[in-house]
């Protein structure tokens, strides 16, 4: 016996001896021994109820209480096991598809990074007086050392990317490596997995980096199969070979998850970017590391008026949390999926609430009794409270189990360039510590409203009553309805969101794109600079090599350049002959080749094309496309006119780039040809000006092949064509425009998916809450139903009678869910779906299904109370 | 057994119960029963204390430390549970007693009847 055992007979002893002396003083006053008992024990009161206050009195009763309580809720609930199914299937897919949600935007919104405090990690940028934020500013070398000795900053460090090729290998390969400051991997506190990271030290006295290379996870395993043995053996980059001294972890992805990192010449001549980002000492807020900035950039802006906006600078510090590739769309559609799975729970919630409450207004007679024989109210309150927190504990376990499900699914659905490389979506103990509390609030919110009702009951009139006749609790079915008709505007709501997503992603698929990606490869070739050190001998090795692939079998077009190919291609300022000059105003260039119209289907509209002979000279000719053309005035001909492209006319900043001799802005146009979606999908299309890929000779080229069959079925030929023209020649990965277009619906994919099942998973909640509030209340009024149909109520009636009621309901619901509809659009159209509004035909089709279902749920239960027999509904006692 | 009528029979003031309980002790330490049977005795029959509703209380007192239990031997040579005040228990009483007093006296005051006005 423990000792709480002890304690509590110890008292019913006690009280037990206090009955028994005062039986026998009675019978010492003269009562027969039973008239004795009777009275002893009517001066003593409840006795049960003595005993449970006093041991109320010594307090830590808690774990007795909740055990009963526990063991009540669970004998209750096999008693009622379709309720207990329901209610746990509703829970189950609430909870869990809102830890699924919540782990994706906890592993891309909250957590993506392993680095060290990201959210003290800033970048800077640098504005005019009316720039919107759009990317970080690029220094120079030498601005970063004046950044350093700012006061206002602890740790600098800055990350530079460009093509590095890999030779010694089978084939060729060009990576895009990233080059980082000494200090970088102290800056970021990541340990690597085997080795050392880059230190100091590997930037020598003169700036000259060591040869040595951190592996990235991925490369370790593609090249290295994951052998440890790896430190110390050398790779070669760029011609030099170099010492792997470390691998990072696989979630580690610093610029790269497929590369390696490389320690950055120290070069204070260098003017190309770098991106410096940096961390403040403490107690210094943003705002004056952002005045600080300030000073240094206006100064710096005087020295270099060409990379800094015009007019009066304003300089913005980015927290590194806000600026992941996740930020923007991504960020957007998990925030309003986030919503859509608050509203799944919501309605998951009412149903439970609902379906609580049909099952404590069924049990109000069994409360009653259990009131008037002395539970206290707030003992009953607390008992129908754990009811529902254990349902919805357990609810909420399954719900986990769901959601491990779900994640996966979710994981597999998220567009990879869309997510940071670093975020890892995995269910972890915030994840978890989060589904505990939706589990307990969603508990004490669907069960207190409920538990408060039933415990202020009108006892003599409960238990009177058959247990909810006519005069049956009109409160509780008012405020059912109320529940049904909050959840049939919940589903308008998310279904009417889902067919926004849906509309989205319709959209971008049906857009026409200007050009035929079907069976077009492309493909990145990279050739050595060091090999190909004049421009002639680089445009050779093009010509033999487009000239190579031409007269593959199988090939119908192929073409060579820069940009010209979704998404690519860069953006200059540029004038028209005999226009104005307009200031901010660009135009995107490609370099393409000959055939580059016939490759990607583009029509040639007015003009001409370029010939063979105006190729190999990189001649100052241009086609432009169609928007290009409307900078004319209307009437007049762009062919034949000239314009000035500006970044022509300026010297070459990257040194590996090599233009044509006598290149010059003025550019003479010679054709017209169809506009494409260059600017993305979404986008209405840009001028664009496209130039023979001769103006510049890059070491690398896009090749673009359109195939009769399957484009990636000449992947090898290719391969083999490039390494008889020389064995460095890198070949990158290849892919289809098809997938790059697949790409941009990734995005759209995603949110319509989503949406689509949270809305199906909540119009299949709302359908089975809505058929189990109405089947209760028509079951609750069969008595009146027999009062009914005795006086003479045909089955018709009766019919119309319920369905009356539910339409009125379901009219209702329907309303409000669209105009909540319509406020939420309102507020979504400025996120993502910019270009969605509303069809009818998509909102007609929600009204049609959620008046169904509501029918439906009516029918069934209004014809099996058209079929009573009209005595026993009168004897019917629930 | 005789009660007073039902009219004169009054209903106890929260947190009085403790009082008189406190109060029946000050004489010596005494059982469950024993404590009923005195504080109606004492009021006259006048309070009625519900004997179950006295458990809880001395589970409270108890708690608090002012009184404390121990063994013993009823008048029926039953086995019994003493309750006898603790000095904690008595300084209680008196500061409540007193208390007690300055209320009863005011509301006394308050409610002594009023030179005649509508008699």
């Amino acid at each position: 016996m423990t000792q709480w055992e002890t304690r509590r007979k110890r008292l019913e002893d006690e009280m037990q001896a206090h009955i028994d002396l005062e039986t026998q003083e009675n019978i010492e006053a003269g009562m027969s021994p039973l008239e004795a008992r009777e009275a002893a024990m009517r001066r003593f009161g409840n006795a049960a109820s003595a005993g449970d206050q006093s041991r109320e009195e010594w307090g830590g009763l808690w774990p007795e209480r909740l055990w009963q309580d526990v063991r009540f809720a669970l004998r209750s609930f096999r008693r009622d096991a379709g309720f207990t199914v329901v209610a746990l299937l509703s829970l189950m897919l609430g909870i869990g598809a809102s830890i699924a949600l919540f782990s994706v935007v906890y592993g891309v919104l909250i957590a993506p990074y392993p680095y060290a405090r990201p959210n003290q990690i800033w970048a800077p940028a640098v504005l005019g007086p009316r720039d919107a934020v759009r990317g970080w500013h690029w220094y120079s070398q030498r601005e970063m050392e004046e950044i350093q000795k700012l006061p206002a900053f602890a740790d600098v460090m800055a990350t530079s990317v460009r093509p590095v090729l890999l030779t010694g290998g089978i084939n060729p390969e060009n990576f895009y490596g990233v080059f980082l400051t000494g200090g970088a991997f102290n800056f970021l506190e990541v340990k690597p997995l085997i080795g050392r990271t880059l230190q100091p030290f590997d930037i020598g006295p003169g700036g000259e980096p060591a040869p040595v290379v951190v592996l990235s996870y991925g490369f370790w395993q593609r090249f290295f199969s994951g052998d440890p043995h790896a430190i110390g053996r050398t790779i070669t980059l760029d011609d030099v070979p170099h010492t792997i001294v470390g691998v990072m972890p696989p979630r580690f992805g610093w610029w790269t998850n497929e590369a390696f990192w490389l320690p950055l010449r120290t070069d204070l001549k260098d003017t190309s970017g770098i991106a410096v980002i940096m961390r403040l000492v403490p107690g210094v807020t943003q705002h004056a590391a952002e005045q600080q900035l300030n000073q240094l950039n206006i100064r710096l802006a005087a020295e270099r008026p060409d990379d800094y906006p015009k007019g009066q600078l304003r300089t913005v510090m980015l927290n590194y949390m806000d600026i992941t590739t996740a930020s923007g769309e991504m960020a957007d559609s998990l925030h309003l999926l986030l919503a859509a799975v608050g509203l799944l729970l919501l309605i998951a919630c009412v149903n439970v609430a609902n379906l609580q409450l049909a099952r404590t207004t069924g049990r109000a007679r069994e409360i009653a009794m259990r009131l008037a024989i002395g539970a206290g109210r707030g003992r009953l309150v607390r008992q129908l409270l754990t009811e529902s927190v254990l349902l919805s504990v357990a609810g909420g376990i399954l719900g986990v189990l769901f959601a491990v499900g779900a994640t996966r699914l979710i994981v597999v659905l998220i567009p990879p360039d869309y997510v940071p490389n670093e975020a890892r979506i995995t269910i972890n103990g915030w994840v978890l510590l989060f589904s505990v509390g939706v589990s307990m609030l969603t508990g004490i919110l669907f069960g207190l409203a409920p538990a408060l009702r039933s415990s202020r009951p009108d006892l003599v009139g409960t238990l009177k009553d058959g247990g909810g006749g006519a005069t049956g609790s009109m409160r509780g079915r008012a405020m059912r309805s109320w529940l049904v008709v909050a959840e049939i505007s919940l589903s308008v709501i998310l279904l009417a969101g889902a067919s926004l997503a849906v509309r989205g992603f319709v959209q971008v698929l049906r857009v026409d794109p200007g050009f035929q990606p079907e069976k077009v490869m492309r493909i990145d070739v990279t050739l050595a600079p060091k090999r190909y050190p004049t421009w002639q001998q680089r445009n050779v090795l093009d010509r033999n090599l487009l000239e190579s692939i031409v007269n593959l079998p199988g090939v119908q077009a192929a073409s060579l350049g820069n940009g010209g190919l979704p998404w690519s291609g860069w953006r200059s300022s540029f004038s028209i002959d005999g226009q104005p000059r307009i200031e901010d105003r660009k135009i995107k260039i490609s370099l393409i080749s000959g055939r580059y119209p016939q490759t990607l289907g583009i029509p040639l509209k007015h003009g001409r094309e370029f010939t063979e002979a105006e190729m190999e000279s990189g001649m100052r000719i241009a086609l432009i496309n169609e928007s290009a053309a409307r900078l004319w005035p209307a009437g007049e001909d762009p062919v034949g006119r000239s314009m000035q492209i500006d970044d022509l006319g300026r010297p070459m900043e990257n040194p590996l780039v090599l233009a044509a001799p006598g290149i010059a802005a003025g550019v003479t146009v010679v054709g017209v040809i169809g506009d494409t979606k260059n600017d993305g999908l979404a986008e209405a299309p840009v001028p664009a000006v496209y130039l023979p890929y001769t103006v510049y000779a890059p070491p690398d080229r896009e090749l673009a092949v359109q195939t009769a069959g399957d484009p990636l079925a000449i992947v090898n030929a290719v391969r083999l064509k490039a390494r008889e023209l020389d064995k460095d020649l890198a070949v990158g990965k290849p892919n289809t425009l098809d997938e790059v277009m697949g790409e941009e619906t990734q995005q759209p994919r995603f949110n319509m998916a989503l949406f689509s099942s949270f809305a199906a998973l909540g119009l299949a909640l709302a359908a089975i809450g809505i058929y189990s509030v109405i089947s209760y209340n028509v079951t609750q009024r069969v008595q009146e139903i027999g009062v009914r149909m005795a006086l003479g109520a045909r089955r018709a009636d009766i019919l119309k009678l319920i369905l009356l009621m539910v339409g009125r309901l379901a009219a209702l619901g329907l309303a409000i869910g669209l105009a909540g509809s319509f406020l939420v659009e309102r507020l979504v159209r400025f996120q993502m779906f910019a270009k969605t509004s509303f069809g009818v035909m998509p909102l007609a089709t929600i009204v049609l299904v959620l008046a169904g279902v509501a029918v439906l749920a009516a029918w069934l239960p209004a014809v099996r109370a058209g079929n009573l027999d009209p005595v026993t509904a009168l004897r019917h006692e629930a | 057994m005789t009660t007073g009528e039902l009219d004169s029979q009054l209903e106890l003031l929260q947190g009085t119960l403790d009082l008189l309980i406190l109060q029946t002790l000050a004489f010596g330490a005494a059982h469950g029963h024993a404590i009923a049977r005195i504080i109606q005795q004492r009021s006259d029959e006048v309070l009625q204390v519900g004997h179950g509703s006295l458990y809880p209380a001395l589970q409270r007192l108890l708690k608090r430390g002012l009184i404390v239990a121990e063994d013993g031997v009823s008048e029926n040579n039953r086995k019994a549970r003493f309750y006898r005040l603790t000095a904690k228990g008595r300084k209680k009483l008196t500061a409540e007693t007193s208390k007690w007093e300055r209320f009863s006296s005011a509301i006394a005051r308050l409610l002594a009847p009023l030179p005649d006005q509508n008699s």
